[in-house]
């Protein structure tokens, strides 16, 4: 490394890429112009679309769930009214595993971090009053287990209004690393059966409902459970790189799969190492897209990504200084090029937002969007030394991580190896150390600790959600005729054994009434249960 | 190494649904490195951490919960321990845990609360306190 770059504690970015005081020319690699080239252009540094935000504003996309689906539509709707633009529907942690509400591992987490659901009747009471025809819809389904019968009982009940399937607009973030890597659960399915599920729900969406994204494949999670911004990124990619050679392989066209998977990054605190990151991502994705799969079709190399600020790096002291960090995360995505952001309450390092938090996160984003002038001009930052210098840094050391997993056999492999759980929680722990010794310092934490703000109020889920819950549950297991369950479920567990898509199967049971947690024993008596290699 | 936990065993669980691991991990790792065998037991029903913490006599339960769940999946943990005669042991628990429960938590028998932001040294500290104690209770009950 060169002497311009200074001494290593003030010269590295959050991941380690040494940068100097002041980066010039000498800096960047010969051909920098082909490398970003102009926005809309292949290789899409410096975003999709020529016009970028004076084209298509972003879509504020705030996250929302909470209790029951009743108390969520009120949600959405405000929101709605103070001006997001698509609905972003989390779901409770034993919805997102495909537990139903009754279940004795459940009961204390119903209506907790999302919204319960549990059969189709909820989807109708989720939805009620919004547009669906108009509005889109991510339903962050981030687990298979969960995405498949969640994504059935929302097509049913949109279609039971009279909105045809072929009209929804939307994603699941059907995504099986969740399953497998990221949100540890009882009974999660083996990496192969979950990305089984994830794959039959992409193809199937992609047969029939051509306005759908069939995953959202994540990395937001991963950093947040610990990768730095080159591992974000390896797994972002070698993950899309997964489910993109699977569909081809169930004879999909590749333009028809490629226009429509979608991604989910993070935006972290390290602000230009960020940038590089959206940039450098969006370039890999192109690269591959034409240079291995060999597809000239411009849509189909675009890389649309959705961005969320990062919950780890909001703090329980001092909670209101959230509202700067997530601002200037959320510049980050922007200066990037996201097409798609979701503004983190500055109360989440306690609890989900309350009304207050979740309106303020809102309307940042659009401080961003009509005051600041940041939408004007596309890649702003494109040009500059230091980005387009980061942006070649972090390209490489994520590359050199994408072939680590490939040695694997892939992503699924390096699951199933536990090297995916190794890397996370190595990182992890070394994040948490340099905190410690002083390396990372962090306002609130290890930097002027003292608290002298407002002690924020925990948001608290309405009272008697559960029981609401689950008292609607019963009222459905009564009045469904349960012979014609067992006859829709044995159907599912055939489809699952014989390994023909599942997607038709679920649908009809989800017609009679099956619930979340019947469907998901289906999923886990055919499909395997898996132990998490965490520790 | 911390010499109070140097050989002692700790469960460490996850309560209810709650998808967090980070947390739970960090720690988990920083017992082992203070000296500790560490049983990470992942998810677990109330009584099934109490089975766990029988079976494997530990001297320590390291709770965590992101969720917001712990106001109901704590009690039952400490009073199956209590039904179970295990009273020399410490239970603490980490997470997103507004300050306005700890006292709740606190006197429901829950020893420390570490909530978002606790750095290592503090909790390993206190944890390494509180084992100290549950021993000197072992000592005394086998005299």
């Amino acid at each position: 490394m060169d002497a311009s770059m200074g001494a290593p504690q003030d010269a590295t970015t959050d991941s380690g890429i040494r940068v100097p005081a002041c980066a010039g020319p000498e800096h960047i690699r010969p051909g920098v112009d082909q490398r970003t080239g102009r926005p809309g252009e292949f290789p899409y540094t410096r975003g999709i679309r020529p016009g970028m935000y004076r084209e298509r504003a972003w879509t504020i996309r705030q996250l929302a769930g909470f209790g029951t689906a009743a108390d969520t539509n009120a949600r959405y709707r405000k929101l709605l009214q103070g001006g997001a633009t698509g609905i972003n529907g989390v779901f409770d942690y034993p919805s997102l595993r495909a537990f139903d509400s009754d279940d004795p591992r459940a009961r204390s987490d119903v209506g907790r971090g999302g919204v319960a659901v549990d059969v189709r009747d909820d989807f109708d009471d989720l939805f009620a009053g919004i547009p669906l025809d108009r509005v889109s819809v991510s339903l962050v389904s981030s687990q298979p287990i969960g995405a498949v019968p969640h994504f059935a009982m929302f097509a049913r009940a949109a279609e039971r209004r009279g909105v045809a399937r072929e009209m929804l607009s939307g994603t699941s973030q059907n995504d099986f690393l969740m399953e497998t890597a990221i949100t540890i659960a009882p009974e999660a399915l083996p990496p192969a059966g979950s990305f089984r599920l994830e794959c039959d729900l992409a193809e199937f969406t992609l047969r029939s409902v051509p306005r759908w994204n069939p995953v959202s494949v994540s990395g937001y999670n991963y950093r947040e459970a610990g990768a730095d911004a080159p591992l974000e990124m390896a797994l972002t990619l070698a993950h899309g790189q997964a489910v993109v050679r699977e569909l081809l392989n169930r004879g999909l066209e590749p333009e028809r799969i490629l226009r429509r998977v979608s991604f989910f990054l993070d935006a972290h605190n390290d602000f230009f190492e960020e940038v590089a990151k959206f940039r450098a991502t969006r370039r890999m994705w192109a690269h591959w897209v034409r240079d291995e799969l060999g597809v000239k079709d411009a849509a189909s190399q675009r890389f649309r990504f959705h961005v969320q600020t990062s919950g780890v790096t909001n703090t329980a002291r001092c909670a209101q200084v959230n509202i700067a960090r997530s601002m200037t995360q959320a510049l980050s995505a922007i200066l990037g090029g996201a097409q798609s952001l979701h503004v983190n309450g500055y109360d989440e390092a306690v609890s989900i937002p309350t009304e207050q938090a979740a309106l303020t996160a809102l309307r940042s984003q659009l401080v961003l969007l009509h005051e600041t002038g940041v939408a004007r001009s596309a890649d702003p930052l494109g040009g500059s030394y230091l980005v387009e210098y980061l942006t070649d840094a972090i390209e490489d050391r994520a590359q050199a991580i994408i072939r680590q997993i490939d040695a694997f056999g892939g992503i699924v492999a390096a699951t199933e190896q536990a090297w995916v759980h190794g890397e996370l929680a190595r990182i992890a722990f070394a994040t948490q150390k340099a905190l410690e010794n002083g390396d990372a310092l962090v306002v609130g934490i290890n930097l002027h600790a003292e608290d002298d703000a407002q002690p924020i109020e925990a948001f608290e889920i309405p009272a008697g959600a559960c029981e609401r819950q689950v008292e609607r549950l019963a009222a459905v297991r009564k009045r469904r005729n349960g012979a014609g369950v067992a006859r829709a479920l044995d159907r599912v567990a055939s489809a699952c054994r014989e390994g023909v898509n599942v997607v038709p199967a679920v649908i009809e049971a989800v017609d009679a009434d099956a619930t979340l947690g019947e469907l998901g024993l289906v999923f886990r008596d055919t499909l395997g249960r898996w132990e998490f290699p965490l520790w | 190494m911390v010499n109070a936990l140097v050989g002692r065993k700790a469960i460490v669980a996850k309560l209810g649904m709650d998808a967090h691991w980070r947390g739970a991990i960090v720690v988990a790792n920083a017992l082992r490195d203070a000296g500790m065998e560490v049983v990470y037991l992942g998810h677990a029903l109330p009584h099934e951490i109490v089975a766990a913490m029988l079976q494997e006599d530990a001297i320590l339960l390291g709770l965590s919960s992101l969720s917001g769940n712990h106001m109901t999946e704590c009690p039952p943990v400490l009073a199956g321990l209590r039904k179970a005669g295990i009273e020399d042991v410490a239970v603490v628990l980490g997470g997103a845990i507004p300050a306005q429960d700890e006292p709740a938590l606190r006197k429901a028998g829950i020893a420390a609360v570490f909530g978002t932001g606790t750095s290592l040294k503090v909790t390993i500290e206190r944890i390494g306190e509180l084992v100290g104690e549950a021993e000197l209770k072992r000592q005394r009950q086998h005299t």
